[in-house]
């Protein structure tokens, strides 16, 4: 099996490399993890290298690039408290329609990266994006300050 | 005794049947099977290491070790881009020089390295003509079985017997190459008959070969240059091995010790990338066949071709000659040499007639019958693989269709050649 993987690595390098790029191929681990919470799935990947690179990402209930860590204990830490994290979360009774509005804010953000590399849109229009986008913004800055913190062990990465 | 020979006929033939069925990891079951020879007391723990033939295995492990290095240069890809550009991109051009470069490759390496290197490369630039990759695999699979014939390191069968008989590259070279080209020579010429008139590529899809840079496979010009310079003394080595009194597997592990070494890799990196699952698979099957050795099931069996042959040499070279090729066209070639290897000493023990010709009989048969079915040599199942991964399929009687005949002309050449030469 090893062996096959190794030639299919090898037709795809040549072809990147015949397009410019420049090709490091390292040994390493994927581990996919996934936990139940009472019917509720979260998944993670993450690949663990020689190289001292460890990538993590949430891919349940939607996705989610987590980062590149320094060590295998930053990947479990971050885990410990996401898990922690959605635990709470899904008592809310809020928790499918956080889940479906997350899923919803992937796919927005995968039709505006076709808009950029599929259309050449007028001035007007990325305007009226752009305004939507500081809209929504304030609206979850808005909501957050008229709402009560629930989780304190690490403070949050993005609000 | 007699409860001895019964117990390691079984296990060995249980073993052989699960092998051959493809059913369950031939490598699971080799050691499985070697190991119960140890449970059941047929053999002690002792006399199963004396049977393993540590310089096949020495042998494997060292141009494993080399290759693996070598490949992380790019100088396949480099080697493949200024071919298909040489042959300027037209399709039939590119399948005969990529066919030299595997031929030569598989001698001086081993086929199935060869074909994990070349495949891959070959199906990148099929892509670019986007032509058809079945034409140009099923020529690679064929001459890379026929390279392998022509030396000691280009196939397994022919590591096992050079070890197991004491001969060197050098015989292999002189004995086996000059029927190898013949073969490769005719196999050619064959496959335009039966390949050319399908081959087409248009002007542009031309052009995009010609657009590739060989510059950019070049991965690592220092590492190219050390590679160079070990292979080039690995071959030296291998050359001069019987006059200078060194073991083949000696040269190998040295070739691949100086080279692990003014590389500066990782070892353990270069040994996560040695086949294992092969290392052992081979130890298994040695201490297998030394358990029939020691019961004197080996012995009968030599017997009983005797009485059949008469004790004629000629029957005897053409009735390995026909029985391996056929054997190896559809079963795994290694148990098949491994099994016959002992036999053909018996043989020679037990009866008048040079033994000689008959390990060129056995190695002809068993490397190049590979060549006669998509599940006959570790190459064909792997090309065969590659491209069900890719959605494609050769299958079985299509590969036979072609493969089969030309496994028949080429042992009808060997067998020419080895009544002109040897007989």
């Amino acid at each position: 099996m090893r062996k096959l993987i190794n030639a299919e690595v090898l037709e795809h390098s040549m072809k990147l490399q015949q397009m410019g790029g420049k090709v490091n191929v390292v040994n390493s681990k994927l581990c996919y993890v996934s936990f139940d919470i009472s019917g509720f799935t979260l998944e993670y990947v993450y690949n663990i290298n020689k190289k001292g690179n460890y990538f993590l990402e949430r891919i349940k209930p939607y996705p989610l690039p987590l980062r590149e860590f320094a060590s295998e204990q930053d990947v479990v830490d971050i885990i410990a408290i996401d898990l922690e994290q959605f635990k709470n979360a899904i008592r809310s009774h809020h928790s499918g329609e956080f889940v479906d509005s997350g899923r919803c804010m992937v796919d927005v953000l995968k039709k505006f990266e076709d808009l950029f590399l599929y259309y050449n849109i007028s001035s007007d229009n990325m305007n009226l994006l752009s305004d939507k986008m500081h809209e929504l913004d304030k609206i979850i800055s808005q909501v957050k300050s008229d709402s009560k913190r629930l989780f304190f062990k690490k403070e949050p990465d993005n609000l | 005794m007699f409860n001895h020979l019964i117990m390691a006929i079984i296990i060995f033939s249980l073993t052989y049947v699960l092998i051959m069925s493809e059913k369950v990891n031939r490598t699971s079951v080799a050691i499985l099977g070697a190991v119960l020879l140890l449970v059941f007391k047929v053999i002690d723990q002792e006399q199963a290491l004396e049977h393993v033939d540590f310089n096949t295995i020495g042998l494997l492990i060292g141009m494993m070790i080399i290759v693996n290095i070598m490949k992380r240069t790019g100088i396949f890809q480099y080697i493949a881009i200024i071919s298909a550009k040489k042959a300027k991109g037209d399709p039939w051009k590119i399948i005969v020089v990529f066919s030299i470069v595997t031929a030569i490759s598989s001698a001086l390496l081993d086929n199935v390295t060869t074909i994990l290197l070349i495949v891959p490369i070959t199906l990148v630039i099929t892509d670019t003509l986007e032509a058809n990759p079945i034409p140009f695999l099923i020529p690679l699979i064929l001459v890379a079985n026929i390279g392998g014939t022509a030396t000691l390191i280009g196939d397994p069968p022919n590591i096992m017997i050079g070890s197991a008989v004491g001969l060197g590259f050098m015989d292999f070279l002189i004995n086996l190459a000059p029927i190898a080209i013949v073969v490769f020579v005719v196999t050619m010429f064959i496959l335009k008959l039966v390949y050319k008139k399908d081959l087409h590529a248009s002007q542009a899809q031309k052009n995009k070969i010609m657009a590739l840079d060989e510059k950019l496979a070049i991965k690592d010009k220092t590492l190219l240059w050390k590679c160079y310079l070990v292979l080039g003394l690995t071959i030296l080595g291998f050359s001069l091995h019987q006059s200078l009194g060194y073991h083949s597997a000696t040269v190998a592990i040295f070739g691949a010790g100086l080279l692990l070494f003014i590389s500066k890799m990782d070892p353990e990196e270069v040994l996560l990338e040695v086949e294992w699952p092969t290392i052992f698979f081979f130890t298994g099957l040695f201490i297998l066949v030394g358990g029939l050795e020691e019961v004197g099931a080996i012995d009968f069996l030599a017997e009983q071709v005797i009485e059949l042959t008469k004790g004629n040499m000629l029957i005897t070279m053409l009735l390995i000659l026909w029985g391996a090729a056929i054997a190896s066209a559809f079963l795994d070639n290694i148990p098949f040499v491994a099994t016959m290897i002992p036999l053909i000493k018996s043989i020679g023990l037990m009866s008048t007639m040079p033994i000689t010709p008959l390990w060129w009989a056995l190695a002809l048969g068993a490397c190049l019958g590979g060549n006669g079915t998509l599940v006959g040599a570790s190459a064909n199942v792997i090309v065969s693989g590659m491209l069900e991964k890719k959605g494609q399929k050769i299958g079985f009687l299509n590969y036979m269709k072609v493969g089969f005949p030309l496994m028949l002309i080429s042992i009808s050449l060997s067998t020419v050649y080895l009544l002109v030469f040897y007989a």
